[in-house]
């Protein structure tokens, strides 16, 4: 609950979920009105609960890959990557610098398909049909060329432990595809995001509602698009050694608000075509994959990396026989949530579930702990242990 | 073709139950009925999200232990005729949640494949599908409702 001390008497509740037209993924949204205007928020995750992170325990490294990738199946490629660089840095494996630059394509491509995504989502709540089919439209380009890099549309399985899988190395003719394909695509996608833009009934739709301040986004811990657009300039790819040879700019809104959200994310991807394009004119020659290690004892180990939606973290441990143990997950929507949750506070209860879709959750990878008590059981949320006891101790 | 057959034809609607994969599948499913590429609503295939109306449920990803009521209070709310097209690995045979375990030996949260939830008439398989195999897959399920007494 978002609503601090101060007492309100609450006239209505109104719950959307678990299935419902507005929400692709099964949630549950409780609104608390009052006179039309929310109150207070409750947002419900736990319907999608697989026990995804108790099937690694005491797999081989290379087999729990495999469900690494299949933990989101939007952000897929950054699960496996990010789970190849945990025992990467804690082994010590050096990774070519050609697999680098494919891996950090592969991410910026998934990355432009994940917030065209957001817009097909936003637009279809707004009611604007031409422009969600636009956006789906605008997509397939980027389906394609994850494909054609990695032979599926949905799980490229790009990365592998020291490299990339060799399948996905760029040949002369697929960088000549990419690079024709990315500028056709940011012909088509400027007059789209300048016919969003200069559309005066999409943008006073938007405009004014769902405020998170900066102070609100850096205490719930907002990351990614929906932190960036509340002015706070957290974004880990700055820090990451992968992006070092990359030239991009970081983008930052300071107005707060829903279409402050989607015009962040509507500017990053002109970014990501950015690094595209120079990964594939600077791609380095030499190996893809580098194949001189072995799986042995590892202490706990943790990598963060900037995620479509924030800040991603993978952890684990390798016992004596190189089996994972005890793998921990945290995906930024968790955090997130609570900015959502307070960021509808004071709205009208029709602009609740735009600003919820203005920060993009993505709820398949949240609903991960679980709490066992006297035979009876119930899941928990990161984002109620977020709640209860607080961001990263 | 009986005029049943014909009016029932003009306006197929596809609903689609999301019980708790990795939402790859039902994006491409989504895909498959909105986005222009594929477009199946030229071909007066609809979208839905209300039981009542549809005729064909798409079912995608293992079906969490939330999910398994849901499922079936969905399937039972769609009135006859109607068809269950599984899609995906992970409706289909559990994908790596069932299959793929460590050393808690087997998945207790979940109750793949879908079809020991509800019976299900097409099976899908891939981690995705493709969408053109979605569609070819609710192609697959009309002749058991346009033929439908
Ligand atoms: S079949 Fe693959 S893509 Fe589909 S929901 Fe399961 S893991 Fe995700």
């Amino acid at each position: 609950m978002t609503s601090g001390e101060k007492h309100v008497e609450i006239e209505k509740e109104l719950s959307f979920g678990p299935v419902h037209p507005a929400l692709i993924e099964p949630y549950r949204i409780r609104l608390f009105v009052n006179d039309e205007i929310v109150e207070d928020c409750e947002l419900n995750i736990n319907m999608a609960y697989r026990g995804i992170e108790k099937l690694f325990d005491g797999l081989p490294v290379e087999r729990a890959l495999l469900i690494a990738e299949r933990v989101c199946g939007i952000c897929s490629h950054v699960h496996a990557w990010n789970a190849v660089r945990v025992i990467e840095g804690g082994l010590n494996i050096d990774v070519p610098p050609r697999a680098d630059y494919v891996r950090v394509m592969t991410h910026e491509m998934q990355r432009i398909a994940s917030h065209l995504i957001l817009f097909g989502h936003a637009f279809e709540v707004v009611g604007h049909e031409t422009f969600a089919t636009r956006s789906f439209l605008l997509r397939e380009s980027f389906m394609d060329l994850i494909s054609y890099v990695g032979g599926n549309r949905v799980m490229p399985s790009v990365p592998i432990i020291g490299g990339i899988r060799p399948r996905a190395d760029l040949t002369e003719s697929l960088k000549r595809v990419i690079l024709e394909r990315v500028d056709e695509f940011e012909e088509k996608y400027k007059g789209y995001v300048t016919r969003i833009i200069e559309d005066p009934l999409v943008m006073s739709r938007l405009t004014g509602i769902g405020f998170l301040t900066k102070e609100d986004a850096i205490k719930f811990h907002a990351t990614g698009p929906t932190g960036r657009a509340s002015g706070w300039d957290y974004d880990l790819r700055t820090k990451m050694d992968e992006y070092k040879p990359f030239e991009f700019n970081v983008i930052t809104d300071e107005s707060c608000d829903t279409k402050a959200r989607i015009v962040v994310r509507a500017l990053e991807v002109f970014e990501s075509l950015k690094i595209i394009r120079q990964a594939v004119k600077n791609l380095p020659e030499g190996p893809v994959v580098n194949r001189s290690w072995k799986a042995e004892e590892m202490d706990f180990t943790t990598a963060y990396m900037e995620t479509y939606r924030g800040e991603l973290m993978h952890s684990y441990a390798l016992d004596s026989q190189g089996k994972i143990r005890n793998y921990k997950i945290r995906t930024p929507t968790p955090t997130n949530l609570a900015a959502m949750e307070h960021a509808c506070v004071g709205d009208h209860v029709t602009e609740a579930i735009l600003t919820i879709a203005s920060c993009d959750p993505c709820l398949t990878c949240c609903t991960r702990a679980e709490v066992v008590d006297s035979g009876k059981s119930f899941v928990l949320s990161d984002f109620e242990i977020v709640r209860k006891y607080g961001w990263r101790k | 073709m009986n005029l049943k057959a014909t009016s029932r034809k003009n306006a197929i609607h596809v609903m689609v139950a999301y019980t708790g994969g990795c939402n790859g599948c039902d994006i491409e499913v989504v895909n498959a009925v909105l986005s222009p590429r594929y477009d199946v609503e030229q071909y007066r295939v609809l979208l839905t999200w209300n039981p009542r109306e549809a005729d064909v449920l798409i079912v995608s990803g293992v079906v969490a232990w939330q999910m398994v009521e849901p499922l079936k209070k969905i399937y039972e709310s769609i009135p006859d005729p109607k068809g269950v097209v599984a899609v995906g690995a992970c409706a289909v045979n559990g994908n790596v949640y069932k299959n793929l375990v460590g050393d808690i030996g087997q998945n207790e949260e979940i109750w793949a494949p879908v079809d020991t939830v509800i019976p299900v008439d097409v099976k899908v398989p891939g981690c995705a599908p493709r969408p053109e195999d979605v569609i070819a897959g609710v192609v697959k399920a009309l002749p058991k409702i346009l033929e439908a007494p």
